[in-house]
């Protein structure tokens, strides 16, 4: 599936003055996937055609990201975002779901958890933000204001593409992946969209959740790319350690972008944390998606 | 004739930055179209002009002479018959709502331009414009773009994809200098919707009914800009004054003012084809109160 395939199938829903494009597919438990920064809900692209067989699988792009609403005027802060995504699945209907989050999603799902728990069945956090241990070196560089003027788009495009390329996966992704993570940050408005999100990038709002940790009451899987240098296992350990009953799967040969550098252990670690016992087999997503076959490796 | 060089707002700098950025914020638009940016190329003109001109944009009697030619540009599409374009471009529902929030945006702000561009124009061949009211006296809008108004979002003039590109070629041949309007570069973000808009929009173009038609549009123009409230201090003499190319802004501006028509029109017809959207009002303007000391100082 590329971006634009990927663009044609979200969906839009309005939370007053704002707008929230998002993803609805499959049937089931709901299951929503949060991403991070600079990516969009593209992120699970690779992974939604097998989820939604057996999930309702829900992604929204966050405010200010991808195609939901970048204009100015509000703010990204990943506790804003929680707040957004409550009334978001108020809107949808969706009274909880199981809640994956990655990089900035992990933040924002564990303000889901502590603030919302209502809303949140099960959280996975996968190489997420946390504690102290964000935002990265990139992110901070590109959280000036004055980044929108000092570079073009295509100045910003081609130093994310080497970025993302160079520290955010153990082995290449396939062809259009990191085109297609930044392609709703080509254009002016789209570069001065991001570096609002990487403004609002705030230590103290996962900081000011360390207390609250040990006493999350949600089953809690917490998944980590082993290889990862923008947020190394550490700080999953560290997490795994503060809430009660968490358990952290370490994913072998994964950089920050696990779920693209081994899919079918990722694939594998979601089933089991979701509870999944019958698995789908290959033959059936095969023929549903074309890009099932990228998968590394078989499902079993 | 070479054509001259575009400023946009993003890489403006000094006197330009600050103008455009009171001319967005006094035409509650979230982007300013490719006359200004035109204009933008001639510093000097630039400021004068806006300090001739800007008392008048911020008045109710001038968003109201742009909602006339918008309403007669309606009645004009509405006439012509629906194009097509937005029953046959495959577009998933996030897609359609951009498209949507696109076309409103141009919709607003084409019409605003057109009755600007021929206040300007006419007042470089030293007709009188305004009707010389005191300054301060007339009815004021709010500033600032409306909160549900789509960001002015883009595609590279020059984009990669060649297809686009030959697009982009026909459209600016067809519509004429200075450059290819914005409004087909940010449907350009949703290429299979501008080709199913261009493939219909320009046949239509070149009949004699959209000839009439924007002929008329262009002299409820010059007729609603002869009458703005208040005086353009604006002349030929004065762009020689200012030692800017008279002859070449004046060219400039005579060529902007007789393609508006076009744009205004196509913007009506693609807004017709879509069932549902506000044609002829899309952003109402508040008044704006002004403390009466103000309103005291202008008047003295």
């Amino acid at each position: 599936m590329n971006w634009r395939d990927y663009q044609a199938r979200q969906r839009v829903v309005e939370l007053g003055q704002r707008f929230v494009s998002y993803v609805d597919e499959g049937r089931g438990e709901p299951l929503v996937l949060l991403h991070g920064i600079p990516t969009w809900g593209f992120l699970w692209s690779g992974l939604l055609p097998a989820l939604s067989l057996t999930h309702r699988v829900l992604i929204p792009d966050l405010l200010g990201y991808g195609f939901s609403d970048r204009r100015e005027g509000f703010d990204r802060s990943i506790a804003r975002q929680a707040e957004a995504l409550d009334a978001w699945m108020d809107r949808l209907d969706v009274r909880d779901a199981a809640v994956v989050g990655h990089d900035i999603g992990g933040g924002i799902a564990q303000h889901l958890a502590i603030r919302f728990p209502r809303r949140v069945a099960r959280l996975c956090l996968m190489n997420s933000v946390c504690f102290d241990a964000w935002p990265v070196e990139l992110m901070v560089q590109l959280g000036h204001p004055g980044v929108v003027r000092r570079f073009s788009s295509r100045g910003l495009q081609r130093m994310l593409k080497l970025a993302l390329k160079g520290k955010g996966f153990a082995t290449a992704p396939p062809d259009g992946v990191v085109d297609g993570l930044l392609a709703p940050y080509a254009t002016e408005v789209g570069k001065a969209s991001l570096v609002r999100d990487a403004v609002s990038l705030n230590t103290n709002q996962t900081q000011e959740l360390v207390p609250r940790l040990p006493h999350m009451a949600v089953p809690t899987r917490v998944l980590w790319g082993a290889d990862d240098t923008l947020l190394p296992v550490k700080w999953g350990e560290r997490l795994a350690w503060e809430i009660p009953g968490a358990k952290l799967v370490r994913v072998e040969h994964a950089r920050h972008f696990l779920m693209w550098d081994q899919p079918h252990a990722v694939m594998t670690a979601l089933y089991e944390f979701l509870g999944v016992e019958e698995r789908p087999q290959m033959e059936g997503r095969e023929s549903r998606d074309a890009e099932l076959p990228s998968l590394r490796g078989p499902l079993s | 004739m070479a054509n001259p060089r575009q400023v946009s707002e993003h890489e403006a700098q000094g006197e330009v930055e600050r103008v455009l950025h009171e001319m967005r914020r006094t035409l509650r638009v979230t982007g300013l179209d490719v006359t200004v940016r035109t204009w933008a190329g001639f510093e000097r003109f630039l400021v004068a002009m806006w300090e001739a001109m800007g008392p008048n944009t911020e008045t109710r009697a001038f968003e109201s002479a742009a909602d006339e030619v918008r309403a007669q540009a309606v009645e004009a599409a509405e006439s012509l018959g629906r194009l097509g374009a937005w029953e046959a471009a495959v577009l998933g529902e996030s897609q359609r709502y951009h498209v949507r929030g696109t076309l409103e945006l141009y919709h607003y702000l084409d019409p605003k331009m057109l009755v600007f561009t021929s206040a300007v124009k006419l007042a470089l061949q030293d007709e009188r414009v305004g009707v010389l009211q005191p300054l301060g006296s007339a009815e004021r809008v709010e500033r600032g773009a409306p909160g549900r108004m789509m960001a002015m979002e883009e595609v590279e003039e020059r984009p990669g994809d060649a297809r686009l590109r030959g697009l982009f070629e026909d459209i600016a041949e067809t519509v004429g200098p200075p450059a290819l309007p914005g409004e087909f570069r940010g449907l350009a973000l949703w290429p299979g919707y501008l080709e199913a808009a261009w493939e219909r929009l320009k046949p239509r173009m070149r009949t004699e009914e959209w000839a009439r038609a924007c002929d008329a549009l262009l002299e409820t123009s010059r007729r609603l800009a002869r009458r703005l409230p208040y005086e353009v201090a604006l002349s030929k003499e004065r762009l020689e004054v200012l030692r800017e190319d008279a002859e070449l802004i004046q060219r400039v501006t005579v060529r902007s003012e007789w393609r508006l028509p076009v744009l205004v029109l196509g913007m009506a017809t693609l807004v017709d084809d879509v069932r549902d959207l506000e044609r002829r009002l899309p952003f109402p303007a508040e008044a704006r109160l002004v403390p009466d000391f103000v309103v005291g100082e202008e008047l003295r």
